[in-house]
């Protein structure tokens, strides 16, 4: 009885004498902090996941109070954590262009010359390391790793080109980083439908009409029609999409096209949706899926 | 004199907190990317041990003994330790705000940074008996801890820079690095009587 008295009271004493040094020291030391960085915090998922690129919530509430960053920085609370902060701060919101994929390929199979007999493994990043699959050593390889990580079932393979369904598409990017061509690009859509540069070839004209029926030759005619769009680079004309307003009538400068390379993408118009049933419905069969239960792709682990 | 000297030189290379007691691994591996960083969290931890070391030994000598209530040490000592990291903390933040930022959680883990406790539990299981001896090694303890993870900073620094097989990276190879610096400190070993 008495140790429990002792101890409870020797516990009691220490701890008081701790709290007394603590209360102390904070009066004298405590920083001032910004009192809106905690109310910001209290709006963030405190993930903590560093996706926003600051190293948590708390530093990010910290850039925000701060006003060193912008408030639509948080991928795990997405756009209403990015309403409730706007709010919190007094600052209005102007909406960005969701990003969305775009394939820099219109070769369908048909198109694409010197093929070759390939019998290997039938994923891209297989095929990509082997050569003479096929002439152009830029374009689409046609075996849909593209299809095989998309987790919304929004690309489909038609004739060997993958064709987004913008529909589901949801901008994840899981496409862009799989192709080992790199021939899928982000792009904000600030239309419904957008021209699309449908080839990545940067060998000079010769030699991609020696390849491919539907390849960019660079003639520049194109980049000579619409000049602030357009820029010629490295044999292969480039989309600049931060100088596209919206407003740009497309169909003149495809027409110029003489090898009709630049294509139109974006949400499906009323006849096109027919078209895109169709290859919905013939290309999805069976799309070789990753297993659930491992990292590793059977098809692409051969130890 | 000698003594204390011979504490010294034990707990700061021969037996090493982190790299032969295998004590602090948490910050040791946490705090060490960065040169800079990680000298801070040494200083901090052997600010931390130094005052526990010497305030337990108190408390163990003029309260737990003479009342006959050893059983109470561990809980006592990870009260002293916690109020000393709180006030470490305070101070950190006020003084070394840049070094506060670079701690994040691992300066409240000091609390529970078992090579503190360490210090404060080794001091009586190697019946050190006066206060002098209890800092020294305490201090000393620090020390050790100080250059392990500053050498260990340095070491990665440069690994930053090293072709390191991809199964490797990050983590693995920083714990092949401690495990042959560890190596390299087990030459110390049986050195002194301590």
């Amino acid at each position: 009885m008495l140790t429990m008295l002792l101890s409870g009271g020797l516990m009691l004493v220490i701890a008081t004498v701790v709290c007394a040094v603590l209360v102390v020291a904070h009066a004298h030391l405590a920083v001032p902090v910004d009192p809106r960085q905690a109310a910001i915090g209290d709006l963030l998922p405190q993930a903590n996941c560093g996706g926003c690129g600051f190293p948590g919530c708390a530093e990010y509430a910290r850039a925000l109070a701060d006003g060193r960053t912008t408030a639509d920085r948080c991928t795990v609370g997405g756009p209403p954590v990015t309403a409730a902060l706007a709010k919190y701060l007094g600052i209005s919101l102007t909406p960005n262009a969701p990003y969305r994929p775009v394939i820099h390929c219109s070769a369908k199979r048909s198109d694409r010359l010197g093929q070759g007999d390939y019998r290997g493994i039938p994923t891209c990043t297989a095929a990509n390391v082997t050569g003479g699959v096929q002439g152009c050593a830029y374009g689409c390889l046609g075996f849909g790793d593209c299809v095989t990580v998309c987790d919304f079932d929004a690309i489909h393979m038609d004739d060997g080109l993958p064709v987004v369904d913008y529909a589901k598409c949801a901008g994840c990017g899981a496409c862009v980083r799989a192709c080992p061509r790199h021939i899928i690009e982000q792009v904000p859509f600030r239309t419904d439908r957008v021209m699309v540069v449908g080839c990545c070839n940067h060998d000079p004209g010769k030699v991609v009409l020696e390849v491919c029926r539907v390849g960019c030759i660079g003639c520049s005619a194109c980049a000579r029609m619409m000049p602030e769009l357009l820029h010629m680079h490295d044999n292969l004309v480039v989309l600049d999409y931060d100088q596209l307003t919206g407003h740009e009538d497309f169909v003149p400068v495809q027409a110029k096209c003489p090898m009709k390379s630049l294509v139109i993408m974006g949400k499906p118009q009323p006849h096109h949706e027919q078209e895109l049933a169709h290859v919905a419905a013939v290309d999805v069969a069976h799309p070789a899926r990753h297993s659930a239960e491992t990292r590793f792709d059977t098809q692409n682990w051969r130890g | 004199m000698l003594d204390l000297l011979l504490i010294g030189l034990s707990a700061a290379l021969i037996n090493n907190f982190v790299l032969s007691y295998f004590m602090g691994i948490c910050p040791f591996l946490g705090v060490s990317r960065r040169l800079d960083s990680a000298f801070g969290m040494g200083a901090a931890v052997t600010f931390v041990m130094t005052i526990s070391g010497g305030l337990t030994f108190l408390l163990q000598q003029y309260a737990l003994i003479p009342l006959g209530l050893q059983i109470l040490q561990y809980v006592a000592f990870i009260f002293v330790i916690a109020g000393t990291v709180q006030f470490v903390e305070l101070y950190v933040q006020r003084f070394f705000e840049p070094l506060y930022r670079a701690f994040g959680v691992y300066l409240p883990m000091i609390t529970t940074n078992c090579a503190v406790l360490g210090v404060c539990l080794l001091v009586w299981s190697k019946s050190y008996n006066t206060l002098a001896q209890a800092l020294t090694f305490s201090f000393f303890g620090g020390v050790g801890f100080t250059l392990a993870i500053v050498i260990m900073a340095g070491l990665r620094e440069s690994i930053d820079f090293a072709d390191v097989p991809a199964p490797f990276r990050g983590t693995p190879i920083a714990l092949f690095v401690a495990a042959i610096l560890s190596m390299a400190f087990a030459g110390f070993a049986g050195m002194g009587s301590q």
